[in-house]
């Protein structure tokens, strides 16, 4: 769909603030009700769902232009989706979170883009990676020595997929490592890409390149097929959302898998066991792209209708993509399987869960607004009291483990394998 | 004069112009401590139409006019002119009720009706008025809304104004208009009732809360010559207490439980010295009284009118036990000296002939205002203080607390009874009521109702308020012919 | 036309760099759409005019400061916070918009039931801190997603609670607002530093000039902090909600019920308001779920109460016997909440709720009974926070005729209105044919009962110029309707006297016009002598209606 394909979607929009904060039911507090990371920094209702309706009508009809400033704008969004789930609480008709992403690539078309995003995209194109600076030839690197099969060359049982931030972060890659001794452990036939392991590119579509999006993508899906790939286990949430929502767009029937999904299945059939007390009170945060942005893709091919004269509706009905069959429990479940962890929870949780500030590569077009969600975080988290911070995304975690509350002071961050790993 | 004296029997007729010197001396002082100041006449008013010519008049004349529509004794000096030459437009003459509506639960009265009348007459139709504690029998029911006397029943006071619903006004220009809900139709009750329409929401007309402008203005703005006033139920059946205490602060908790529990239709508590006032009908019973009073009394009652009332009053019942018990205070039907029920009768009921607040000494000065239930334990202390320093005697300081609102504030009230004729005692209260004033003012009372000393101490600390208000008045009266002097403008 | 340099500098230093903006793009998005929310005028797809520039103060003292130069060259102003209504925009060409978003603040006072807020503390977070120490607030019906300081201090804000609570003029206490003039005025006991605590006086009470039945909606001045009356609340302090998205529920215990109540007739259904009128049972009362239209309300409920189902499956579920059935029997029917504060005091309401229902031949909605919907409706009134479902059919909703004040009254009309709406639904397509029956609205719009307020949800589609252009016609039969029997102006044209349908403020003159023919137009010359006290350069906008004594001497010679 092109930006005017939105049309009415924009002109439906009652300005409600829905998209701006948790749903309203849920809402507990002052501090912790709001959920728009962009607006809550920038302020200025441009920076809202529901200004981006509004800009975009601007834009089209002429009245706004992708100046420096909207493009900045239209970029400071982390695609985190929250608007969309908090618009569909009481609309279904609208869809600000694809919105949001054609606007970013209308922006992107008429070469508008942040700095920041510009190395990013070059190593995607060149390296196969989004992280600037890595190279091709040591994505692999952290499997040496791990026994992974080679897919395209053994049998495995599920193929795992590191993803750009594991693959290459030093203090992450152990993390990745742990995750593939655990299910080789639980007697697991872990397989790899080898030498086509390349990267996902979602980030590259929540920032709105579409096309270089789709060029990653269909490579990848090509080599699923040639591989013979049917699971593929990750544990990276960024590359979930991309593999489970967008690949299947383009022809993709691979099955996908959070590592804490199947770490979840696996504790429940008694092939993982912990053995030791790990004595700490956490709390968990949802990472976008594997909480509301999770669920799984639903085909679709229909159309808008009215009946009772004005009354819109999707024929056939259409998947809502409300956020509630996103992937909450199963990391729960670890949490609370684990001896000695005692789980609080913090307000925004689940799919109006805050976001990290990572998501749409803003940790690298956009480190101050980046930085100071992830701020906003660790404020929350230290509210529940708990001693550590817990998520099942290095890109949460990375952004996390930086961040300050609002007296300066950090937070343990852990990834939930790391704590897996404790308790075995 | 003569033709001053012409001027207005042209507009109310002979039989109402009057500058009998005894008369006029009647309304030259009233029981405070006011500057007395003689009216050149008295004039009284029978119709609306009346009320605006007249303001017509003394706006090209420059007369002041000086509203009253209640009878003596009078207490606050705001109806006691504060500048030479003013006419007394007394509305007590005007005492229509113009319509009672059970279905609505409304009624619209003139400024002549008292309490007592209006009472007996909603009673037939199965309806109460709201009423402050005991007002005098010849109290105007309209006087003591636009005042904002406190009311017992707190709960019931949604709209601060309670149970004030719309007006006709006479503003100091001379323009006349409904206020409220009724100003946005006809100029006309009956073509308004003919449409459906009762005069039931008070706010406006528009964005303009016009009653605003004449409640606690002590008749400085305008001439109200009919409101529209909201009723409650009859109730069928009654059951109160009393709460004693032996400090204020012993009540405290059990008073805001009772408030946020929303239980009962009377609550209000008293020093013992207040309440032997109350319920003494002569000196000898309120000495008696005083002397077997617990300290401190909170009287409550419980009320249930036409939906299950004795089910609604037996729930009620057991609710306020429970909260006795968890506020460490006892619920007794009678203390040493009175009893629930008669407590409550007498304070919701209008005074006889003789006002009650004079019989204990002929004379009484009240100060009160605004303020928080919590608050008031530093302005009792203080009020103590100061009476030994004057030389008072303290066990004659009636404390009366009346929540009000429903309950995010309290009417605090000291009295101070006096012989009028004894030039000491007066000399005493009349400088403890100044320095108390300025005291309570410094704590932070709220004087909310700006009567004679407290609205130069109130206004002073609100200067900006002040200022604004000074010019609001020149709109609302631009010639100054109401009640000047009043609310420190001059 | 930018702000002259000088003007943009002065007004940066107030508030720095990064919360003001005279960037096109991002001005463009404080621009109201009318027919995309509710604006009580129209509709119409006319866009507000476009400010010079925005700005975002964070304290008084900088409202005060951007007032001041706002003064010094003829700068109109208008103060927004969640900018859902056109009231909030600006209306002229050389205006600038204040966003209150950074002034949020909330503090209680729970002993003595108060709560003080900044604007752009939305009722839903004052609701949530008031609930934790055992109370709650009056949330209007425009939802909890809406400002409780603009509601109570210029706006109407009756609500489902009202009837327990009073509506948004009962519940002010002190007030601190900037005038036009830049000069601060607090009111009340605020006016003396002694307190929140009283919103009247001293003496005559100054707030009156900004809040009558409603208020100035921006036209004159800003309120910076409010103080509110807070409620008891005997429920829990936090929900405990349960449930998926849409659909989350609450069970806040066994002594909080809400019951749909039905009735065989309108005269009934008034007697029986009458009775909670007339009593203290009622924590909340509205009439919800009929803003979806009798007809459809039954499939609506189970709808947005359903998970798994989405507005594609109303066809569907409307041939379910058993909506159907359920559906007829809410005919004429209204939601009501009851809050036990004790097992006695729950029993009791309880009892009387069954001698209101014997005396006026009523019943509880069996399927409203049902413990998901039971807890649906019971969130969903006590929270507000679905009020975007007023837009769910179409993308636009007016409220049209709007039957307010005596109930009585309203009955009279009701069914005339009905088949007016029904009418057209059937024989046009610009409006969603829900049923000739959508009104909703409070049980009383003032504490203690005693007036009514209905609107008939008229929903349109805010993209198609026919379906607006429709609406609009209809509202025209409506507002004939409503001359006919003497209601005043529609719910629909409540602001078609202060703001034009391209936008844009009226002239003085404009208004004049429209006002020297009310019966008693005093309160307009009234208020044209204030604004000329509080804001002589006129620089709010028109939503204060004013008429200029002149022109009314010169009509009367």
């Amino acid at each position: 769909m092109a930006l005017q394909d939105y049309r009415a979607m924009m002109e439906r929009c009652s300005n409600c603030a829905c998209c701006k904060f948790i749903p309203f039911d849920k809402v507990k507090s002052l501090r912790f009700a709001e959920n728009c990371p962009s607006i809550g920094y920038y302020n200025f209702m441009t920076y809202s769902a529901r200004g981006r309706f509004q800009l975009s009508q601007s834009l089209l009809d002429g009245r706004a232009e992708l100046d420096e400033t909207i493009t900045n704008a239209i970029h400071s969004c982390t695609s985190c989706g929250y608007c969309d789930i908090g618009c569909k609480i009481t609309r279904y008709n609208l869809e600000p979170l694809e919105h949001n992403l054609e606007q970013k690539a209308y922006a992107v078309e008429n070469g508008k883009i942040l700095e920041g995003q510009k190395p990013l995209i070059e190593n995607l194109k060149k390296e196969h990676s989004m992280i600037p600076g890595t190279k091709k030839e040591n994505r692999t690197d952290w499997a040496k020595d791990l026994g992974l099969k080679d897919v395209f060359k053994e049998k495995a049982d599920v193929c795992f997929f590191a993803g750009c931030k594991y693959s290459y972060d030093p203090k992450l890659q152990k993390v990745a490592q742990n995750a593939v001794k655990l299910l080789q452990n639980a007697g697991v036939v872990v397989g790899y890409l080898g030498a086509a392991d390349n990267c996902c590119a979602g980030r590259a579509h929540q920032m709105g390149f579409f096309a270089d999006f789709k060029d990653r993508a269909n490579a990848n899906i090509k080599a699923f097929e040639t591989a013979g790939v049917t699971t593929i286990v990750t544990p990276c949430s960024d590359c979930y959302h991309a593999f489970k929502r967008q690949y299947p767009k383009l022809g993709s029937n691979v099955k996908v898998l959070h590592i804490v999904e199947y770490i979840d299945q696996l504790i429940q059939e008694g092939k993982i066991k912990f053995t030791k007390t790990v004595p700490m009170t956490v709390t968990y945060h949802d990472p976008c792209h594997l909480g509301r942005l999770g669920e799984p893709y639903v085909p679709w091919n229909g159309k808008e209708k009215k009946i009772f004269n004005q009354i819109q509706i999707w024929e056939p009905r259409r998947p809502r993509y409300n956020g509630i069959y996103g992937i909450y429990d199963a990391p729960r479940n670890i949490l609370k399987a684990i001896p000695g962890v005692k789980l609080v929870e913090m307000e925004r949780i689940r799919e109006y869960s805050w976001c990290c500030g990572a998501g749409a590569a803003c940790n690298e077009s956009n480190p101050a607004f980046s930085q100071w969600t992830a701020n906003e975080r660790i404020t929350e988290a230290k509210a529940t009291g708990a001693d550590a911070l817990v998520t099942a995304c290095p890109w949460c975690k990375d952004n996390f483990v930086n961040a300050v509350d609002e007296n300066g002071n950090k937070m343990e961050v852990l990834d939930i394998i790391d704590l897996v790993q404790q308790a075995i | 004069m003569e033709s001053m004296k012409q001027n207005l029997v042209d507009i109310v007729g002979a039989a109402n112009v009057i500058d009998n010197p005894e008369v006029l001396a009647s309304y030259a002082k009233d029981e405070s401590f006011a500057t007395p100041m003689t009216p050149w006449f008295v004039v009284k008013v029978e119709n609306a139409e009346q009320v605006q010519n007249l303001v017509k008049w003394a706006r090209k004349t420059k007369t002041p006019l000086v509203p009253v529509s209640s009878g003596a004794p009078r207490f606050r000096g705001d109806t006691v002119p504060s500048v030479p030459q003013a006419v007394i437009v007394d509305l007590s003459g005007m005492k229509k009720i113009l319509s009672i509506n059970r279905q609505q639960r409304m009624c619209v009265v003139e400024p002549g009706v008292t309490y007592g009348e209006l009472q007996e007459a909603l009673a037939k139709e199965g309806m109460t008025l709201s009423t402050c504690l005991r007002p005098r029998a010849n109290k105007s029911v309209i006087t003591s809304c636009l005042e904002v006397e406190p009311r017992l029943n707190c709960l019931h006071q949604f709209n601060y104004v309670e149970p004030l619903r719309c007006t006709e006004v006479t503003f100091g220009d001379g323009i006349q208009m409904f206020t409220g809900e009724a100003g946005g139709g006809p100029q006309d009750l009956k073509k308004q009732w003919e449409q459906g329409k009762w005069q039931v929401h008070p706010g406006g007309p528009g964005t303009t809360d016009m009653v605003k402008m004449v409640t606690q203005a002590q008749g400085s703005m305008g001439i109200v010559t009919w409101a529209s006033l909201k009723c409650e139920l009859l109730p069928t059946i009654r059951k109160s207490f009393l709460v004693p205490a032996k400090k204020s602060t012993d009540l405290e908790d059990f008073i805001y439980k009772v408030i946020w529990g929303r239980i009962g239709d009377r609550l209000f508590a008293m020093n013992k010295a207040y309440l032997a006032y109350l319920m003494g009908d002569t000196v000898d019973e309120i000495n008696e009284l005083k002397a077997v009073l617990p300290n401190w009394v909170a009287p409550i009652s419980l009320s249930g009118d036409i939906l299950l009332p004795e089910m609604k009053v037996k729930a009620q019942e057991q609710d306020l036990k429970e909260y006795a018990k968890q506020t460490g205070v006892h619920l007794l039907p009678e203390v040493p000296g009175v009893s629930a029920d008669d407590v409550i009768e007498r304070a919701s009921t209008p005074s006889g002939e003789k006002y009650w607040k004079l019989t204990y000494k002929g004379g009484w000065q009240d100060i009160f205002f605004v303020t928080t239930l919590d608050k008031t334990p530093q302005f009792i202390e203080a009020m103590y203080e100061l009476a030994i320093e004057a030389g008072y005697p303290s066990e004659d300081i009636g404390i009366y607390i009346q929540p009000q609102h429903m309950g995010t504030s309290v009417h605090l009230e000291f009295s101070l009874p006096y012989n009028p004729d004894n030039a000491r005692e007066v000399k005493v209260v009349k400088e403890l009521y100044e320095t108390a004033s300025r005291r309570m003012s410094h704590l932070g009372a709220y004087f909310a109702r700006p009567y004679d000393i407290w609205s130069t101490l109130q206004l002073n600390k609100s200067g900006q308020y002040y200022t604004l208000l000074r010019k609001v008045k020149e709109i609302f009266d631009p010639d100054n012919i109401m009640n000047p002097g009043k609310l420190t403008i001059k | 036309m930018a702000f002259p340099r000088e003007v943009y500098k002065a007004l940066e230093d107030i508030v720095g760099k990064e919360n003001i903006s005279e960037n096109i793009g991002v001005c463009e998005t404080y621009r109201c759409v009318p027919s995309q929310s509710s604006a009580h005028y129209g509709p119409t797809k006319n866009w507000t005019p476009r400010p010079q520039a925005v700005i975002l103060p964070k304290t008084a003292e900088e409202v005060q400061n951007i007032v001041k130069v706002c003064n010094k060259y003829g700068v109109e102003f208008k103060a927004s916070t969640t900018f859902w209504s056109t009231m909030g925009y600006i209306g002229g060409d050389y205006a600038l918009q204040i966003d209150m978003r950074r002034m949020k603040s909330i503090k209680i006072d729970a002993k003595n039931m108060c709560a003080i807020v900044e604007p752009f503390a939305i009722a839903a977070t004052v609701q949530a801190e008031a609930m934790k120490v055992g109370l709650n607030l009056n949330i209007p019906g425009v939802g909890c997603s809406s400002s409780t300081l603009a509601n109570f201090s210029t706006w109407v804000a009756f609500g489902p609670n009202s009837i327990s609570m009073g509506y948004g003029n009962e519940n002010v206490l002190g007030m601190e607002w900037v005038l036009p003039t830049g000069e601060i005025l607090r009111t009340g006991s605020l006016a003396s530093d002694d307190g929140w605590f009283c919103g009247e006086g001293p003496g005559p009470s100054l707030r009156g000039l900004f809040r009558g039945s409603f208020g100035a909606a921006g036209s004159a001045g800003v309120c910076t902090k409010i103080a509110v009356r807070l409620h008891p609340w005997p429920g829990p302090a936090d929900f405990p909600t349960y449930g998926l998205a849409p659909a989350y529920k609450a069970d806040f215990g066994p002594r909080i019920k809400c019951y749909t109540l039905c009735f065989p007739d309108w005269k009934s259904w008034a007697r029986s308001i009458q009775y909670f009128y007339e009593s203290d049972i009622a924590y909340s009362g509205h009439r919800q779920f009929n803003m979806f239209g009798r007809n459809l309300k039954g499939a609506m409920i189970e709808i947005i109460s359903n998970h798994e189902r989405q507005l594609s499956d109303l066809e569907e579920l409307l041939n379910d016997p058993y909506i159907k059935e359920q559906t007829e029997k809410m005919r004429h029917d209204y939601q009501v909440i009851i809050a036990g504060f004790s097992d006695a005091d729950l029993e009791y309401k309880e009892k009387a709720i069954d001698y209101i229902l014997e005396q006026t031949g009523g019943w509880k909605s069996e399927m409203m009974l049902q413990k998901d919907k039971h807890d649906y409706a019971l969130l969903y009134l006590t929270r507000l926070g679905h009020k975007n479902l007023n837009y769910v059919y179409c993308g636009a909703y007016e409220g049209v005729l709007g039957l307010t004040g005596n109930v009585w009254r309203a009955i009279e009309v009701a069914d005339e209105a009905i088949a007016l709406k029904r009418k057209w639904e059937l024989e046009h397509t610009s409006i969603a044919a829900s049923g000739g029956d959508s009104a909703m609205g409070c049980l009383s719009g003032l504490g203690g009962g005693g007036t009514t307020g209905w609107e008939f949800f008229t929903n349109f589609d805010s993209y198609e110029q026919d379906s607006v252009d429709g609406t609009c016609a209809f509202v025209e039969t409506t507002q004939a309707l409503m001359n006919k029997y003497g209601f005043g102006p529609d719910f629909c044209r409540w602001n078609s006297d202060v703001r034009k349908m391209n936008g844009y403020n009226y002239t003085q003159e404009e208004q004049n016009e429209m006002f020297k023919k009310a019966a008693q137009p005093w309160v307009f010359i009234y208020q044209y002598k204030i604004r000329e006290l509080i804001n002589p350069k006129n620089l709010c906008g028109s939503y204060v209606r004013t008429l200029d004594p002149k022109v009314l001497e010169e009509q009367q010679q």
